[in-house]
């Protein structure tokens, strides 16, 4: 979460107006869905990759890494699906064990392989909206959509406070290991119990601070706040148009099929 | 039009005790300050400057004792504290207890939208303070991606932006590398020149001792010695007291004239610079 937060400031498309951004991928990422089909799937798992690696400048590496992690939680909930026990075998593949047989259909394999890269191409679209768009903007959307004002000041003030409390725990943290606070288990547990109870203790008294610092500036019980807009660049808006409806043909016809 | 008074700020006999603490933070303080003055807050830690601070715009209600702004007793109501929020700005000691947003252009509107600007002003007004602080070349990154300074430099934009007539400085120069100092002391500097009265906490005696207009010491809660700097450096007891050094450049100036290297008359000079012009 750390490393994708810090990715997304130096995406090159990071400045690209939000609201563009967050369309694109939550119709692609519908689309993905319903369709169900391997065309629109594959159509958005490259448009994808091309967008956050090759626009976006995200480190290939990076990006491989990330999906990595959903793929192969994919790949062994998929293979339950997949690898049947049977006393026949089927078509695609067995395994002989004494009387029985570790066998899959081609139907199944055809379906799961689908499965398998409609869940990945929905995960680019997330993967896509969050290292390309800072949080603060993807909050502005919300905003924009009528979200609840409360529900956002909260994912604001959480957001920045997430990161505030990783920076006291590690310096707590760093001050404790200089003092060999993780020689051995125990004083392992001991210290992070104490880093723990550490911590509490500071929230609470930084949540005292903000609240004092949040009055002095005439606060009103609501944040109101200005945000950057980026204009939409007419390009962009044509380009993301002209995607989407090659995905809502690709889903009309997987329908009718 | 309101005639200005002579007094921006009056505290009478303010006593303040936190929660659970057995002993005040503020203890029967008594303190006036003039409009348009310089004045530094100078005491160990824990001598209440950062209380006295909160209780001049209403945050701290003080247990006894008011505080008076522009003549005017603060009013413990919604409106009443609105304004006097208004007239005195306050730069927290650790930015980090006062930004919370992670960006630096929704953190800085905050303020100013709170004062009933349209979106327009808003908007000029902040771009405006982005550009004196010198603030543009990190605005875009997260609050949790600037250094100590950067985010001093934005808590500060916070609270300019607002136009107070008061601006409160906790201790600006606390954790800054000498050029972020330095920024910070050119934009307290045009503050005093827009005629502004700036309240600054502060452990550097050198430049409390060039800067300010009037030093006030702070000991147990309490003012312990208010004045010039000349007049606070030559109670040598209550600097002593408060564990403050005597400026160099006064140390230096007091060695010259023993050795009838610098004249007799004349005031002794606030700064090194102006010793190197006077004397050598
Ligand atoms: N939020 C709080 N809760 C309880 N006690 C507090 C709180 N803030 C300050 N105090 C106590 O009040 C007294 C005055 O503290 P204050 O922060 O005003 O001092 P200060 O002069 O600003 O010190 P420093 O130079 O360390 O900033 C101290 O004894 C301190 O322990
Ligand atoms: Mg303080």
């Amino acid at each position: 979460m750390i490393l994708i937060d810090k990715l997304c400031y130096q995406s090159k498309l990071r400045y690209v107006n939000a609201t563009e951004k967050f369309v694109y991928a939550v119709l692609s990422l519908v689309f993905c869905i319903v369709s169900r089909s391997a065309a629109a799937a594959v159509l958005v798992f490259l448009a994808n990759g091309i967008l956050t690696v090759g626009k976006g400048k995200i480190p290939l590496s990076h990006y491989i890494k990330l999906l990595l992690v959903p793929a192969a939680f994919l790949l062994l909930g998929t293979a339950a699906m997949l690898i049947d026990l049977s006393r026949a075998p089927m078509d695609a593949f067995a395994f002989r064990i004494g009387e029985w047989y570790l066998t899959g259909s081609t139907a199944s394999l055809t379906r799961v392989c689908r499965l398998w890269i409609t869940a990945l191409s929905a995960v680019t679209c997330l993967y896509f909206l969050s290292l390309n768009t800072t949080m603060t903007d993807i909050l502005e959307v919300l905003r924009k959509m009528r979200l609840p004002t409360l529900l956002i000041e909260l994912m604001m003030l959480i957001y920045r406070f997430i990161f505030l409390l990783l920076e006291t725990a590690s310096a707590i943290m760093t001050a404790q290991e200089s003092r060999l606070g993780n020689r051995d288990y125990r004083t392992k547990v001991r210290s992070f119990g104490a880093m723990a109870s550490a911590l509490f203790v500071q929230s609470m008294r930084r949540s005292d601070a903000l609240y004092d610092a949040l009055e002095s500036r005439c606060y009103d019980g609501t944040i109101r706040v200005l945000s950057q807009e980026r204009p939409a660049k007419k390009k962009e808006i044509v380009g993301i148009a002209l995607f989407e409806s090659l995905l809502l043909l690709i889903t009309i016809w997987s329908i009718i099929e | 039009m309101k005639q200005e008074k002579e007094w921006v700020i009056e505290a009478e006999h303010l006593s303040y005790t936190y929660d659970g603490n057995e002993k005040p933070a503020l203890d029967d303080l008594d303190l006036k300050i003039r409009r348009g003055h310089k004045v530094a807050f100078m005491g160990g830690n824990g001598s209440g400057k950062s209380t006295f601070f909160l209780c001049l715009n209403g945050i701290r209600r003080p247990d006894k004792g008011r505080v008076l702004i522009d003549g005017t007793p603060i009013a413990y109501t919604r409106k009443g504290l609105l304004d006097v929020r208004r007239r005195v700005g306050i730069v927290f000691q650790e930015p980090d207890d006062q930004l919370f947003s992670a960006s630096v252009y929704q953190e800085i509107s905050f303020g100013i939208l709170n004062l009933g600007a349209d979106e327009e002003t808003a908007r000029k007004k902040v771009e405006q303070v982005i550009r004196e602080l010198g603030i543009c070349p990190f605005q875009d990154r997260p609050a949790h991606g600037l250094s100590g300074g950067q985010k001093k430099l934005v808590a500060i934009a916070d609270i300019l932006v607002m136009e107070p007539e008061v601006m409160i400085l906790d201790e600006p120069a606390a954790s800054l590398d000498p050029k972020h100092t330095k920024i910070v002391r050119e934009i307290v500097e045009k503050l005093t020149m827009k005629g502004i009265t700036v309240l600054m906490a502060t452990h550097d005696m050198d430049y409390a001792f060039g800067w300010a207009d009037e030093i006030v010491l702070m000991y147990e809660g309490r003012v312990l010695k208010k004045g010039t700097p000349l007049e606070v450096c030559a109670d040598r007891e209550a600097l002593e007291q408060t564990n403050l050094e005597v400026p160099a450049v006064l140390r230096l100036y007091e060695k010259m004239r023993q050795k009838g290297m610098a004249s007799q008359k004349g005031d002794p000079p606030r700064t090194m610079e102006e010793l190197e012009r006077r004397f050598l």
